[in-house]
């Protein structure tokens, strides 16, 4: 992997074009011979990796769907192309952790005011809640291949806020990041594409305040039809997953996960259902936790969310329904 | 006029005490630089924190309304 580094800096010119006689007939002659010479990867030109926190980018979009309890009403509106504003309202109950297996539920109603902007070169996302939290997020190109990414949780009481601010260097078959966020968090990753379809990544992290550090591997194996990745971290953390895209509509999706200090082993098997006018997800787990969430398109412009979640063994249900509006 | 002899002692005497106390301790220039330096940061990163909370929504706004092309102050309040 060092070498393959080396390799991709120190890039050969590329080939002379074959023949200048005439733009169009070597075209087609070339097309017809790449097939032939698919079987030969070009090493130096592999393609750019996914970037390392969406590693398992396909698996948590399965697998990972926002289930809610209660009522949810959301509205976007566009000002312009780039500039939104949203307003959510959403009641529910929030759970408070308590002792034996009950499960304790408060009525909580929350309003949150959000302005995106999306450009090109700059993305700020920016949440207000009704208690005060702000949650900022902006996303800046600043050079081609350098981007700056801050996330930001500021709360009014005084040492709950949360930050972090990422550098993000995309290189031709390799990205790297380096990390820095409060409570002295310093983190860095890197990923490199080693053949077409692998790629492997490294990450390591330091929180100063807690003494800890962690090093972790991640490795994607990704194909048009699945998607294999496995990460393993000292924090002792195994996660494999698996995504197979059955068809255009359909995709299936499992997931493991093992923690070694806290005995924690779960399975999950999940599927995911893009049809015209709706989205279904559902999903299986080792706990019995069984739940599906509907996200269905009524009327351009307005949403239907359904979402179900079952947890057979603490007994605990949660049903939820929303309407969105705006795009 | 009066506060320039009562401010002039002061900073003798609290270089003064803090030579005579640190007579042990060579670096107390440095020190106090150190602190310095620790002081200004706290103050800038609680400053920039509260600057981050009340102003990011308010920036957006203003970055989204002078994008082309600009909305108007009644597309901002109107709720359609």
């Amino acid at each position: 992997m060092g070498s393959a580094a080396s390799h991709s800096a120190r890039l050969p010119p590329p080939p002379p074009p074959p023949a200048f006689d005439a733009a169009t007939p070597p075209k087609p002659q070339e097309e017809a011979g790449k097939p032939a010479a698919e079987e030969k990867v070009d090493y130096m030109n592999l393609p750019c990796p996914v970037p390392y926190e969406e590693v398992q980018r396909e698996a948590f979009m399965s697998l990972k769907a926002e289930v809610f309890e209660g009522m949810r009403l959301d509205y976007t509106k566009m000002l312009n192309q780039s500039f939104g504003l949203t307003h959510s309202v959403s009641m529910g109950a929030v759970e408070i952790p308590a002792q034996g297996s009950d499960v304790i539920k408060i009525p909580h109603g929350t309003y949150e005011f959000g302005a995106n902007f999306l450009d090109p070169k700059l993305v700020l996302i920016g949440r207000l809640s009704q208690d005060g939290r702000v949650n900022a997020r902006v996303k800046c190109d600043l050079t081609e291949n350098l981007a700056l990414k801050i996330n930001a949780q500021m709360t009014s009481e005084p040492g709950y806020s949360q930050g972090m601010f990422n550098f993000d260097y995309k290189g031709k078959d390799y990205r790297s990041q380096f990390q820095v966020g409060n409570n002295e968090f310093y983190g860095a990753n890197y990923i490199q594409s080693v053949t077409k379809h692998l790629s492997l990544g490294t990450e390591a992290f330091w929180v100063g305040q807690q003494r800890k550090s962690g090093v972790g591997l991640v490795a994607r194996y990704d194909t048009k039809n699945f998607v294999a990745t496995g990460q393993i971290a000292t924090t002792g953390m195994v996660a494999l997953s698996y995504v197979q895209k059955v068809s255009d509509k359909v995709s299936l999706a499992s997931d493991f996960m093992y923690n070694q200090m806290s005995k924690d082993v779960t399975a999950t098997f999940g599927y995911d259902y893009m049809l015209r006018q709706c989205r279904l997800r559902g999903k299986l787990d080792t706990n019995g936790v069984v739940s599906a969430l509907l996200e269905e398109r009524l009327a351009p412009g307005v949403t239907l969310l359904l979402s179900a979640e079952i947890d057979h063994w603490k007994k605990d249900y949660k049903f939820g329904y929303g309407v969105g509006i705006g795009e | 006029m009066a506060s320039r002899p009562s401010l002039k002692p002061k900073p003798k005497g609290g270089k003064g005490g803090k030579k005579g106390s640190s007579a042990a301790d060579e670096e107390s220039t440095s020190a106090t630089a150190v602190r310095l330096v620790k002081e200004w940061t706290t103050w800038t990163m609680k400053t920039t924190k509260v600057v981050a909370h009340y102003g990011f929504i308010p920036l957006i706004i203003v970055v989204g309304m002078n994008s082309e092309p600009k909305p108007s102050i009644a597309q901002l309040l109107s709720p359609f």
